[in-house]
C-alpha cells in the first residue's frame, strides 16, 4: 500500500535531523574530553578515567575517543567547527602547531589563579614540552625518554656481560658490542626506525639539534648533528649491524626485537607493555652516551583547553583538566602500565619486568644519565615529513649523510623562516 | 445587405488534454526523483569545488581567521619543486598504469568470452582484487615486494633474475606501485569489456567470416570498433582514477624514496591537513581539477571521431 508523506512524517524527519545535528555539538554541563584510543586495553583505561572524573566532579563525563592515527584530523575538524570537547589530549610534538595558530588557550592565568595546582609536581621535561613561547598550553599526563632495550638472553649466549643499568655506554662501546653481536642474517646488534624521531636522540647526545638555538635556521649541517647522523648511518650501512630496511613505511623496530635475534633496540618505555610478550630475558638501560652525554629525546603528551572554551565552560574545563592530570588519575594510568605518568607524585607506570624499570623516573628527575625535551617547531609536521622522506636515503646508503644534509638544508632553512613567521603571527595575536 | 458580424469569442481555457497532463506529471515525477541527486551534487560536489575556488584565494591555517591572498597560492606553485615532482610522478603513474590495466583487462575479458566452463567462477575470482579494499591489498603487496624472501623476487629468482629492493629503490618504487595498481584495477575494466564483448552481434563475425576475414582481421575490424564505447568509458574513468592515486602510495612507500612516489593527491592532503595550508592545498586541487577536466574534455572531443555507437 503506497505511503503518503504526511505533515507528521515531515516533523519526524525534522526531529531526527535535529537530533543528528545535535550529535556534533558539545552536551551542556557535561565534562567532555577527547583522547586517542586504539585498543580495548586503552579504552579500559579511559573508561576508568571517566569514572574517576564523575566521582570527583559530580557531573557526567563524556570521553570522546578516536583511534590515534585519525585523532589529529578529527581534533582539527572539531576545533574548527566549535564542537571540540572542553579538554583535549595533545601530543607534545603538535603543541606548538596548535598553540601558534591560536587553537588552544594559554593556561598561565588559570594556573596562577589556582593555589591548588602544583606545577612543580610535574617532571621538568614535560613542563618544557607543554609550553610555547614561554607560556603553558597544556598539562602533561605522560612523559618518557628514549632508552635502550637489551636482549639479555642473546648477550648471555654470546658470553657478553649486560651493560650497566645506570652508567650509559659510550657510543664506541655500543658500536663495538653491536658489531660483536651481529651475524647477519641470523642475528643483529641493533634495531631502530630510520626516521627523525629516532635520529634526534643521537643528535642530542652529540650536542646538536635539528635547528639552531633561536630556531631561525636548520642546524643539521653543524658538526655535532653530522657526527650523530654519520654514526647512526654507519651502523646501518658500514657496520651492517641492523636488520635490512625492506620498506619505507616506518620500520617496525619492535617486531625485529621481538623476534629475539636483535641485541639492542632503541625505543621509548611505552613499548614495555608490548615487549613483555617477548620469549627471552630483557631489560632497559640508559641511552648510549655521545660527546654531550646520554641526552635522548624526551616525549610527552598532555591535556589542553581549546581557545573557543570560555565563560561558564572555562571553569568546568579547568577543573576537568586538573582532574584528568591529577595524581589520582595518573595513578590509574600508572596502574595500566602504558606509559610513564607526568607527575613525580604518581606511581610508576611499570611493574617488573623489566627489573630496571625505575630508571625511567630517575632519568626524568635528572638523577642519572639525562634527557632532552623533544624540541619542535610550529610547522613540525612539515619538517618531519621532509626529513622522513629524505633521511632514509642515507640509511639505505643511496646517499652519504653529507649529501642528504646538503640537499635538506636549504629547504629546512625555508621552513625555519616559515616557523619564525608563525611565531611572529602568534605574538601579534596575543 | 447588412453583414452580420459574429463576435469572435475566445474559448475559456479548459483543462489540458489528458496526454499533456500526463506528460507534465511525468516531468514532475522525474524532477522529484532527480532532486536528491541534484541536492547531493550541489552539496557534496559543486559546493566543495566552489568552496575550493574561494579558499584558494585565501591564506588560511584552519584555526585563525583567513586573510585574502589573491593569486599568491597559484604563483607559489611555480616555485614548489615538490608540487612539480608530484605532478610528474602522477603523470608517470597514469601513462604507465592506464594502458597496462586496459591491456590486461581486455586480454582477460577476451579469454573469459571464449565460452570457458565455470565462467562465473573465473569472473568472480578475477574481480576479487578490485573488490578488495586498497589498504589491505597494499599491505599484502608490501610483503610480496620484500627484497629477500618476498614472493615477487622469489619468482624472479626461479628464472635467474636477481630482483631489486622494490619499494626502497629510486628506479623501481614507482613501477612497483604501478604493478600493484594494475593487479588491483584490472577487474573493473574486465567486467566492462566483457559486457561490451557479449553485446556484439554474432552476425557481424559471421559476415566477416563469409568475407574471408582472419581472426585478427575480425578482431581489428569488428571487435575493436564495437568495443569503442567500452574503451572510451574505461579510459576516461581509469585516467581520472589514476590522477587521484593516493592510498597505495601512502601505505606502501610513504611517497618515497625522497619524493619519488609522492602523488598529487598525497601532496594536497599533506599540505591541507598536516601542514595546515588550506589555501595552498585548494590551489593545488584546482590545478589537478583543471588537468583532469582538460584531459577528459580532449577525450570527449576525440570520442566523436573514434567511438562507434551501434545506433
Amino acid at each position: 500500500m503506497p505511503h503518503r508523506l504526511t505533515r507528521r512524517d515531515l516533523l519526524k524527519v525534522a526531529a531526527l535531523t535535529g537530533l543528528l545535528a545535535g550529535c556534533g555539538s558539545r552536551p551542556d554541563g557535561a565534562a567532555t574530553w577527547s583522547m586517542w584510543s586504539s585498543s580495548p586495553e586503552e579504552a579500559e583505561v579511559w573508561a576508568n578515567f571517566s569514572q574517576y572524573v564523575e566521582q570527583r566532579l559530580g557531573v557526567r563525563s563524556v570521553p570522546n575517543l578516536t583511534p590515534s592515527n585519525g585523532y589529529p584530523t578529527k581534533l582539527d575538524l572539531q576545533l574548527v567547527s566549535g564542537t571540540a570537547s572542553l579538554v583535549t589530549a595533545i601530543n607534545g610534538q603538535l603543541l606548538p602547531t596548535y598553540a601558534a595558530r591560536g587553537a588552544l588557550r594559554p593556561l598561565d592565568d588559570l594556573i596562577a589563579a589556582d593555589p591548588d595546582f602544583d606545577a612543580d609536581d610535574f617532571y621538568p621535561p614535560i613542563r618544557a614540552i607543554s609550553s610555547f613561547a614561554g607560556r603553558p598550553y597544556m598539562v602533561g599526563f605522560d612523559v618518557a625518554p628514549n632508552v635502550l632495550y637489551v636482549n639479555k638472553t642473546l648477550l648471555a649466549e654470546r658470553g657478553i656481560d649486560a651493560p650497566s643499568l645506570t652508567e650509559p655506554m659510550t657510543w664506541a662501546r655500543f658500536r663495538e658490542l653491536a658489531i660483536e653481536l651481529s651475524a647477519p642474517p641470523d642475528r643483529y646488534g641493533f634495531t631502530s626506525a630510520p626516521d627523525i624521531d629516532n635520529l634526534i636522540s643521537w643528535i642530542y647526545c652529540a650536542g646538536g639539534n635539528v635547528m639552531n638555538a633561536d630556531a631561525t635556521a636548520g642546524a643539521l649541517d653543524e658538526p655535532e648533528a653530522m657526527e650523530a647522523f654519520d654514526f647512526l648511518v654507519g651502523l646501518f650501512v658500514r657496520d651492517k649491524v641492523t636488520p635490512p630496511i625492506t620498506s619505507l613505511v616506518p620500520t617496525n623496530a619492535r617486531a625485529n626485537f621481538m623476534e629475539g635475534n636483535v641485541a639492542f633496540m632503541q625505543n621509548g618505555p611505552w613499548q614495555v607493555v608490548n615487549v613483555r610478550k617477548a620469549e627471552f630475558e630483557w631489560d632497559i638501560v640508559p641511552f648510549p652516551a655521545g660527546p654531550a652525554g646520554s641526552m635522548p629525546r624526551v616525549s610527552g603528551s598532555g591535556f589542553a583547553i581549546p581557545a573557543a572554551v570560555g565563560g561558564a565552560d572555562l571553569e568546568l574545563a579547568w577543573t576537568l583538566l586538573k582532574t584528568l592530570t591529577s595524581t589520582g588519575a595518573l595513578n590509574i594510568y600508572a596502574g595500566a602500565g602504558r606509559n610513564n605518568p607526568a607527575r613525580y607524585s604518581a606511581g610508576s607506570a611499570f611493574q617488573p619486568p623489566p627489573a630496571n624499570v625505575g630508571i625511567v623516573q630517575r632519568i626524568l628527575a635528572g638523577e642519572i644519565a639525562g634527557g632532552h625535551p623533544f624540541e619542535v617547531t610550529t610547522n613540525w609536521n612539515q619538517i618531519k615529513q621532509m626529513l622522513d622522506q629524505d633521511l632514509p636515503r642515507g640509511f639505505l646508503g643511496q646517499l652519504t649523510p653529507a649529501e642528504v644534509v646538503a640537499g635538506l638544508t636549504p629547504r629546512l632553512d625555508v621552513l625555519m623562516t616559515q616557523h619564525q613567521d608563525n611565531v611572529r603571527l602568534a605574538e601579534l595575536r596575543k | 445587405m447588412a453583414v452580420q458580424t459574429v463576435p469572435r469569442t475566445t474559448t475559456p481555457p479548459g483543462p489540458p488534454p489528458p496526454r499533456r497532463r500526463r506528460r507534465d506529471g511525468q516531468a514532475r515525477a522525474a524532477w522529484l526523483f532527480l532532486l536528491p541527486s541534484f541536492i547531493g551534487f550541489a552539496v557534496f560536489t559543486a559546493g566543495p569545488v566552489l568552496a575550493a575556488g574561494v579558499i584558494s584565494l585565501l591564506d588560511w591555517n584552519l584555526f585563525s581567521p583567513p586573510t585574502f591572498a589573491g593569486l599568491d597560492n597559484f604563483w607559489r606553485l611555480g616555485d614548489d619543486p615538490t608540487f612539480w615532482s608530484a605532478l610528474v610522478n602522477t603523470g608517470y603513474f597514469t601513462l604507465a598504469s592506464v594502458p597496462l590495466t586496459i591491456a590486461v583487462s581486455l586480454a582477460l575479458a577476451l579469454l573469459l568470452n571464449r565460452g570457458l566452463r565455470r565462467i562465473a567462477v573465473f569472473r568472480s575470482l578475477l574481480l576479487l582484487p578490485y573488490a578488495t579494499i586498497t589498504v589491505a591489498v597494499a599491505f599484502v603487496w608490501i610483503w610480496l615486494y620484500i627484497p629477500t624472501g618476498g614472493l615477487v623476487n622469489a619468482v624472479l629468482g626461479l628464472v635467474g633474475i636477481d630482483g631489486p629492493a622494490w619499494l626502497i629503490s629510486d628506479t623501481w618504487a614507482m613501477p612497483a606501485l604501478i604493478l600493484m595498481s594494475v593487479w588491483k584495477g584490472f577487474g573493473f575494466g574486465m567486467v566492462v569489456f566483457l559486457a561490451g564483448l557479449q553485446a556484439i552481434p554474432q552476425q557481424l563475425y559471421e559476415a566477416a567470416r563469409v568475407d574471408g576475414a582472419s581472426p585478427w582481421q575480425s578482431f581489428r575490424s569488428v571487435t575493436i570498433p564495437m568495443l569503442s564505447p567500452s574503451f572510451f568509458f574505461v579510459i576516461v574513468t581509469s585516467i581520472i582514477g589514476s590522477f587521484q592515486v593516493f592510498d597505495q602510495a601512502l601505505i606502501m612507500t610513504n611517497g618515497g624514496p625522497g619524493t619519488g612516489t609522492t602523488t598529487l593527491v598525497m601532496y594536497i592532503y599533506r599540505t591541507g591537513f598536516e601542514n595546515y595550508e588550506q589555501g595552498y592545498a585548494a590551489a593545488q586541487s584546482l590545478v589537478l581539477f583543471a588537468f583532469i577536466a582538460v584531459i577528459t574534455g580532449i577525450q570527449f572531443l576525440l570520442q566523436r571521431r573514434l567511438v562507434h555507437y551501434d545506433n
